[in-house]
């Protein structure tokens, strides 16, 4: 038998021999498998059940608010709900896709723990549906980064110019949702093939037939498979950055007369990853150390993690002080309002709590090492994150469609007069246009000025009831998705085997990585 | 002729590199063998031929549509409404550059989707001659020929020392 060895190949040179045996590879895969087919423990499917009947509930609270409520205004926590599903949820297969393209070893273990996050994106989707109703079309004047004119031709025509925002928004998010659920299965057929090969009969191995109909792993497979997420990774990235473009203009900067920031949208995606880095960690500590995979996500995985959220902890501050100081400085009536709207108006309590929790705290922790390289430090930072990020969504959501939004019956109640109490317009119903009262011109001049509500809004009980149920939603159909897709990526640990060696050097061990490509 | 498939497992990857070389030898084109395994190793470890793709002219070609388009419409546009802005040329350059970039941006884009579809073809209805054993680990050397060379794969394949017995299917 000819057999060749590295010695033949590369004559004189040192090498570090893997531990890729047979025997190795089949020991990960049983023991990956061991764990996948326990059905859960009762108290996995106890949690389950929480979250199941609180998103039921959240659920009842959605169609209450479709169905009950009229005026625009009062979706403001709804709206940022939506946007902080976003963010996290959204955000959070980013920790897959960067450390994947950059051959990050670290990554492996929580790549599929952050993939498994595209499938909220349809939570996010079922959200976001009401807003489109919500949202006025564009020939009631209100601003837009889409240009509107009053275009004649068949119905469908003067539709889609009205509408436009709405059609490109919708299309951004749904192929954001459809990417992410791609790159999630093109990640995982590797592993649905194990599954189908090894597992015991039912009704998982039914599925992962179906879905890995036609993998055998040939070297063509394998190859096309890297094409394919390296691909599906960047367009995901690129489709982020633009979905979070359109809804940080055409669900809010549009709807505050005066706030004009170039640097706003951009703000938004930069918190996505800081939100998604956040979600990640959070989820990978309870599949850590609640769940069984405390051997295999470590503190390689919390300090590299660590490291990039402290990073993006840093970057909100420089966000948003760039947007701060251009307002500060800038000094006009509209500028010092919408400092007045979002910072030290109504809201200063909020933007407080949220300058804590998203910046000051990860800031004053992360940068001390025994806290970047623990367990618990990363984690519980992720929380702070978190809380921050909810009360961004909160802080400028809540303020932007409190001051747009203004019904039709609370404009009739006060003579259909604009006044210092009802200044604004941009949600208003498109029939008031047709009255001679309210027409453009009386708009545009309220633009020129922008009356600051005196109190913030709190959320009603339906509110709170939505914003529970769907972050509910969103960890139960997680936990639902852990049942049927292995949360640990299987072929990358597997792979790992072929580029990871302990060697002695001179008195002490060290771990040898290799790179694959 | 119909073509079957026949399939060797080996615990090694030496002696599936060996069969390669032992179907190479039997007189077996690139295309007739392929590698199976459970993980994917390096391009190149089995001494097998590197797959060949041409996605790279997508997004050239992408690319270039994309820019042809943009020149026309900024130009087209700029040449229906020619407004003197500022006492520079109606074509200006400046102008035109960010819608230039975007789109051929836009164009590389859509035709890498495209590229990577096309290039991916269909999906694989028949498996052919496979074994359970892959995703364990074991690595595969299956051979897709005509019916009448199967014996003279299997014989490449048992002379690098299978583990088992040879497996068969069909495509």
């Amino acid at each position: 038998m000819a057999t060749r060895t590295f010695d033949d190949k590369y004559p004189g040179q040192p090498f570090v021999q893997t531990d890729n045996s047979l025997e190795s590879r089949k020991e990960l895969s049983d023991k990956f498998l061991g764990i996948y087919n326990d059905t859960g423990s009762q108290r996995f499917w106890q949690i389950s059940v929480i979250f199941g009947v609180l998103f039921g509930i959240g659920l009842l609270g959605y169609f209450w608010k479709i169905f009950a409520t009229k005026d625009p205004g009062d979706f403001g926590y709804y709206a940022a709900l939506f946007s902080f599903l976003m963010t996290t949820s959204a955000g959070a297969p980013m920790v897959a896709i960067g450390p994947r393209i950059a051959n990050a070893h670290w990554r492996r273990s929580i790549s599929r723990v952050a993939e498994i996050w595209t499938l909220i994106g349809t939570v996010n989707l079922i959200v976001f549906l009401p807003l489109l109703w919500v949202m006025p079309s564009l020939d009631n004047g209100r601003r837009s980064l889409v240009f509107y004119w009053e275009a004649k031709g068949d119905w469908w025509f003067p539709f889609l110019i009205k509408f436009s925002g709405h059609i490109w928004t919708t299309v951004s998010i749904i192929t954001l949702i459809v990417l992410g659920i791609v790159l999630l299965w093109v990640s995982v057929m590797p592993d649905l093939a194990l599954i189908r090969d090894n597992a015991p009969d039912g009704w998982r191995k039914k599925w992962a037939s179906r879905l890995s109909r036609g993998w055998i792993g040939s070297s063509w497979q394998w190859n096309w498979q890297r094409h394919r997420m390296g691909t599906l990774g960047a367009l995901y990235f690129m489709m982020l950055v633009l979905t979070h473009f359109f809804i940080s203009t055409e669900f809010l900067m549009v709807h505050v007369p005066g706030w004009i920031d170039s640097l706003y949208p951009i703000t938004h995606a930069h918190n996505a990853l800081q939100g998604g880095v956040a979600t990640v960690m959070l989820t990978m500590f309870v599949v850590s150390r609640i769940g069984p995979y405390r051997h295999y996500i470590s503190l390689d995985q919390f300090h590299g993690l660590g490291k990039l959220l402290l990073a993006l902890s840093l970057l909100w501050f420089w966000f948003w002080f760039c947007s701060f100081m251009i307002f500060w400085y800038g000094k006009k009536p509209s500028e010092q309002a919408i400092l007045k709207l979002f910072v030290h108006g109504p809201y200063f309590p909020v933007f407080l709590a949220e300058f804590f929790f998203v910046f000051f705290i990860p800031w004053w922790t992360m940068v001390w090492n025994p806290v970047r390289r623990s367990v618990w430090g990363p984690a519980i930072i992720a929380i702070s994150v978190l809380i921050g990020t909810f009360l961004d969504r909160v802080r400028m959501y809540v303020s932007t469609w409190d001051v747009a939004g203004i019904s039709a019956d609370k404009l009739a109640a006060n003579g259909g007069q604009f006044s210092d109490e009802y200044p604004r317009n941009m949600m208003l119903n498109m029939t008031i246009l047709d009255d001679p009262a309210f027409d453009r011109i009386m708009i545009i001049k309220n633009f020129e000025g922008l009356p600051v509500p005196t109190s913030a809004v709190l959320p009603t009980a339906i509110d709170g009831v939505i914003i529970l149920g769907f972050v509910s939603g969103a960890v139960f159909l997680y936990m639902m998705a852990s049942r049927l897709i292995p949360v640990i990526n299987i072929w990358e640990q597997k792979e790992l085997l072929l580029y990871n060696a302990e060697v002695q050097f001179h008195r002490a061990k060290v771990k040898v990585m290799g790179k694959p490509r | 002729m119909a073509k079957r498939s026949v399939l060797g497992l080996y615990i090694e990857e030496d002696s599936a590199a060996d069969a390669l070389d032992h179907l190479r030898d039997a007189g077996f084109e690139d295309h007739e063998y392929e590698i199976l395994t459970g993980t994917p190793y390096p391009e190149g470890t089995f001494g097998e031929a590197e797959p060949q793709h041409h996605l790279y002219r997508w997004p050239i070609f992408g690319a270039l549509t994309g820019f042809t388009i943009s020149l026309f419409y900024t130009s087209i546009t700029q040449a229906a409404y020619p407004l003197l802005t500022g006492g520079k040329p109606v074509l200006a350059i400046p102008a035109m550059l960010v819608i230039l970039y975007e789109l051929t941006m836009l164009g590389a884009v859509i035709f890498t989707i495209i590229g990577i579809i096309f290039e991916s073809r269909l999906p694989r209805f028949f498996m052919g001659a496979y074994s359970e054993k892959i995703t364990e680990g074991y690595i595969g050397v299956t051979v897709t020929t005509d019916e009448d060379r199967t014996d003279k794969a299997e014989e490449a394949l048992k002379k690098a020392g299978i583990d088992g017995e040879i497996i068969r299917g069909w495509e």
